[in-house]
């Protein structure tokens, strides 16, 4: 130091001469001093600095989260009813006692919880306090069912006293349950009404309420292809809570808002006697057994699907009980639990010989007139196609080759017209594809081949398996074999829309009835086209030669003045090759014997119903299936009959040309 | 300076006061009264009236401390550190236990924590022994140095086996800052240092379970969120809700919401820094740095070493406790348990503080 005052030479009194820095020394030290705590409060700041305005929003994140706590409240679930007001799915109110696990929370209080509910619920008391620290370990913990299933009763009986403190609440739910009905109803409802089940994890995103432990959702049929409509809105509490979990005060409340009820276009009475008559089909013929299956009826102006049957079916209040029986149910080959008619997927066929012609005529490949030779076998690049009949139809027209099923000439229509454009036309006939909003799950989309589709298919398996797309695919295609999958509900949308020429779209919930009928669009396919399409449908059916003659419902169902007709196809797909090369003369096991379709639609002149039938393994379609139909469509109107007074849809028919 | 010293009347003294000094303490006090009134949920009780009270009847005794010429406490220094010690010592056989720790003494009714009186008299004996040392070349003898490295570890090794470790800590920092203050050679220091990078392998030995647990959980803190980690990762939250500008007063959930242990105490700075944010929370560093640096104008102003090394010794004090208290909040040092000087609720570490301003205030008046 240059300058030391007066004072500083006193700082050392006795021996000033001996140490004369000493007074610089403290000076230079208490400097050094300062100026280090100059550096520590600045990392200080800057540590500040840090944790406050850099990662201060990370941090102060989780700060909203650490002092609210909320407690969702389920919405309770729309109610199922059938067409006439009948209750098939609803809720009963019951009461579950819920564990809250909260900081603080500790083992002697889990262990007071659990000897306390033990004896009460018939748990083992040390599984119940490991379930319960296991919660607890979690960082973000979930509540702990302790008991569910309460009625009102058993709540009031409860002395829960001791273990209200430790944020043990009682909560009210819903629980689903399914009205007693009959066996048969059981039966003829069980793919349609389905059943609920406990979350997946797919599902768990859908909602915050979904990640309680109780919460259910839609697994099949309308409870889960109408989960949207039934499962409401949640509601919520949010409570600010202190470090102890404790509830400081209500922050913010919603109340749940329930899902809305669902009026099934199904009307049980029906439903139950189309399941009934579906039963018996094939009795005495083809068959030595129950008849698998399935059938679609189809409202054609509405798009409403009026029965839905999947046979062989099963109990489901049984099934529901998860019990013996279901597993049964699982381990059954002929797998009951399986809704053949939206996710059965069946070659479709001669029925499918209407897409191709409507595809060829659009393309103008071929025409209404035009004639092609069958000779009972055609041979394209080497390969021989055989007709269904040996001897040919010798030269037929469009209307002939349908009114009798000709093979060649589809065989020969399909190779003009090319597969893309057929794979167009069963696309707009509602092939290849589910409807997400028929209120019905599951459903399969089938499989309408292209050579896009064999590329895309090849690439993903073995690179070996890698052919173009093949003349010989198209050919097969054009009459509904091949690679071409469809299901019941796309084979009655499909005749639907032939016979309406409007885009119908199925759904299985009941439109409000004061709103308006759906306005399906038109179908991108000339008028001209579609009536000669139908004149061969009713061909099938009225025209001696036709293919289907026992689809004619007969004089029974006279409608008010006149006799009905129908209109359909007949399809018979074959499922094994053994079917087409066998030994006429021996049987064949029951599952190498061909699919027996139906479709068609009543009445011919004025469509209304719209019907797909498969009847798996039963034969020809004509033999088969045909009959059922017939006897389908006197069921629905006499049924229509009994229900409303037929409007005067009965005008005379006019003639055929 | 002009007047008759010996002579100087109560007039003189007060104006000879530092009352800059006691203004900024003043409030960095009243500072903590509102903190504390926030964090009891707006509430004068349980903790900000009394705070208030506290404070209020401390700074008398600091004014009276500094009413009592510096060289009584120059000649009592070393009966003063012996007394201290002596309770020290006393606390493993008669004291009485808290939390798990024995650091107090009932005496008389009234409950005293010894090293309280201890952080105060080890200054007061270190100034004492460097002024009759008189220079630096004899403080750094090999018998004195060990003679004062003696004094410090004593009471700090007690004070660790009660246990608390903080105010070891702070009764070993102020010690070795006074004499590197005092002159002791660096080669001394530069040597310590050494000796102690090569004694940590070692140190876990020597230490509590309990301590030992919050150096891991320090490392890493999410090794126990719900347990020990919890008052750093709590912290941690309370202070990036702070953002820059803070919550806004009153308005902290954190902290009131009891989410950060020990709100109003150890954990107040947390508190300050949520509801007022970075610029409150630099504020109040600030007020800290101005009252430490008055401190060291006024020990380099001083006369005498005891005078200069005392006021050092209390400046140094402060900044151990600020600098160790917003490290361990900021998640910088293990949680030690020393509390903010001041603002903190708890009487001791106040008393204690105000009583060696009082006696730095009385070592600033010339003798």
């Amino acid at each position: 130091m240059a300058v030391v005052g007066p004072t500083r030479q006193r700082w050392l009194l006795s021996q000033p001469a001996t140490a004369p820095d000493d007074a610089a020394v403290f000076t230079r030290r208490a400097v050094v001093v300062g100026m280090g705590n100059a550096a520590v409060f600045g990392g200080l700041a800057a540590r500040l600095y840090d944790l406050q305005v850099l990662n201060g929003s990370q941090h102060g994140a989780l700060a909203e989260s650490n002092r609210s706590r909320t407690i969702w409240i389920p919405p309770v679930r729309g109610r199922i009813i059938d067409a006439r007001g009948r209750l098939l799915a609803t809720n009963r109110e019951l009461f579950r006692i819920v564990l809250y696990p909260q900081r603080g929370t500790t083992r002697p209080d889990v262990a007071r919880i659990a000897a306390e509910l033990s004896p009460r619920f018939g748990v083992e008391g040390a599984e119940l306090e490991a379930r319960l620290m296991t919660a607890l370990r979690q960082t973000n913990p979930l509540p702990v069912i302790l008991a569910d299933g309460l009625s009102f009763g058993d709540i009031a009986a409860l002395q829960l006293s001791s273990i209200g403190a430790a944020n043990v609440l009682v909560e009210p739910r819903h629980q689903r349950v399914y009205p007693e009905l009959s066996v048969s109803a059981q039966f003829a409802l069980a793919h349609i009404v389905g059943h609920v089940g406990a979350v997946d994890r797919l599902s768990l995103d859908d909602g915050p309420h979904l990640k309680d432990p109780g919460a259910r959702i839609g697994k099949t049929g309308v409870e889960a292809g109408a989960e949207t409509d039934l499962s409401g809105v949640a509601g919520r509490t949010v409570y600010e809570i202190d470090a102890r979990g404790r509830h400081v005060r209500r922050l913010d409340e919603r109340a749940a808002i329930s899902g809305r009820d669902v009026t099934l276009t199904i009307d049980l009475a029906l439903q139950e006697a189309v399941t009934a008559t579906f039963a018996t089909a094939g009795r005495g013929g083809a068959l030595d057994g129950p008849p698998s299956g399935a059938a679609v009826v189809l409202d054609i102006a509405s798009g409403a699907i009026l029965a839905m049957v999947s046979t062989p079916s099963f109990d489901a209040s049984a099934a529901r009980a998860a019990g013996p029986q279901w597993r049964a149910y699982t381990a059954d080959p002929a797998r009951p639990l399986v809704n053949r008619a939206t996710t059965g997927h069946y070659p479709p066929g001669s029925t499918f010989k209407m897409v191709t012609a409507l595809a060829a005529l659009e393309a103008g490949r071929v025409t209404l007139g035009e004639k092609i030779e069958c000779w009972g076998e055609v041979t394209y690049a080497g390969h021989t196609y055989r007709c269904w009949n040996r001897r040919g139809h010798v030269a037929t027209d469009l209307h002939r080759a349908l009114r009798e099923s000709c093979d060649c000439y589809f065989y020969e229509a399909a190779r003009r017209t090319g597969i893309d454009a057929i794979a167009r036309m069963a696309i707009e006939l509602g092939l290849g594809q589910v409807y997400a909003d028929a209120g019905i799950a599951p459903q399969r989309a089938g499989l309408i081949p292209t050579p896009a589709w064999k590329r895309s298919r090849a690439s993903r398996s073995s690179p070996s398996s890698r052919t173009g797309w093949l003349l010989g695919e198209t050919i097969l295609a054009g009459i509904g074999q091949g690679y071409v999958l469809t299901t019941p509900l796309q084979l009655a949308v499909m005749t639907a829309r032939i016979a309406s020429g409007r885009k119908v779209i199925p759904t299985i919930v009941a439109r409000d009835s004061r709103d308006p009928l759906p306005e399906h669009a038109p179908l991108a396919v000339s008028e001209t086209h579609l009536v000669a399409l139908r004149r061969a449908l009713s061909a099938v059916v009225n025209e001696p030669g036709g293919t289907g003659q026992a689809a004619d419902p007969g004089d029974g169902p006279t409608l008010v003045g006149g006799k009905m007709r129908v209109a359909g196809k007949t399809g018979t797909s074959q499922v094994s090759k053994a079917s087409a090369d066998r030994d006429r003369t021996k049987p064949l096991a029951r599952t190498q014997r061909d699919h027996a379709l139906f479709v068609g639609y009543a009445p011919a002149d004025a469509p209304r119903f719209a019907i797909a039938l498969v009847l798996e393994h039963a034969g020809s379609g004509g033999t088969a299936a045909a009959p059922v139909f017939a006897e389908l469509v006197r069921l629905l109107i006499a049924h229509d009959t009994a229900t409303v007074q037929l409007r005067s849809k009965t005008a005379p028919l006019p003639k055929e040309g | 300076m002009f007047y008759d010293r010996p002579k100087a009347d109560l007039l003189d003294r007060l104006i000879q006061f530092p009352w800059l000094l006691i203004a900024v303490a003043t409030l960095l006090a009243g500072i903590g009264c509102v903190t504390l009134y926030s964090v009891a949920g707006g509430s004068v009780d349980p903790w900000a009236g009394r705070h208030a009270l506290r404070y209020l009847a401390a700074l008398a005794l600091a004014i009276g401390l500094a009413m009592v010429p510096s060289r009584l406490w120059r000649s009592t220094a070393g009966a003063f550190y012996i007394v201290a010690l002596g309770l020290l010592a006393a606390v493993p056989i008669v004291g009485v236990d808290a939390l798990g720790a024995k650091r107090w003494l009932k005496v008389a009714g009234v409950s005293v924590q010894p090293v309280e009186i201890m952080k105060v008299a080890l200054v007061l004996a270190l100034a004492q022994f460097y002024a009759v040392l008189e220079n630096s070349r004899r403080a750094s003898r090999p018998q004195w140095v060990l003679f004062a490295l003696t004094i410090i570890a004593v009471p700090a090794l007690l004070t660790v086996r009660q246990p608390d470790l903080g105010s070891a800590i702070l009764l070993t920092g102020v010690g070795l800052g006074i004499m590197f203050l005092a002159g002791v050679s660096l080669w001394w220091f530069g040597g310590g240092l050494a000796l102690m990078a090569a004694a940590i392998p070692f140190a876990p030995a020597l230490l509590h379970d309990y301590q030992r647990r919050r150096i891991e959980t320090f490392l890493d803190p999410s090794r126990d969120p719900l347990g020990a980690g919890y008052h750093i990762a709590q912290a941690r939250i309370a202070l990036g809700n702070g953002g820059l500008d803070g919550q806004g007063y009153l308005q902290g959930t954190q902290s009131q919401l009891d989410f950060v242990p020990e709100k109003m105490t150890d954990f107040v700075f947390v508190a300050i820094a949520e509801e007022w944010g970075f610029v409150g929370a630099v504020t109040v560093l600030a007020l800290y740095a101005t009252v430490i640096v008055i401190l060291f104008v006024m020990a380099l102003k001083a006369d005498r070493a005891f005078a200069g090394l005392t006021i050092a010794g209390t400046a140094l004090m402060l900044t151990v406790y600020v600098t160790i208290n917003i490290a361990m909040v900021t998640g910088l040092v293990p949680v030690v348990g020393v509390p903010l000087p001041l603002i903190s609720y708890g009487g001791t570490a106040m008393i204690t503080l105000m009583i060696a301003l009082g006696l730095a205030m009385s070592a600033n008046r010339r003798a």
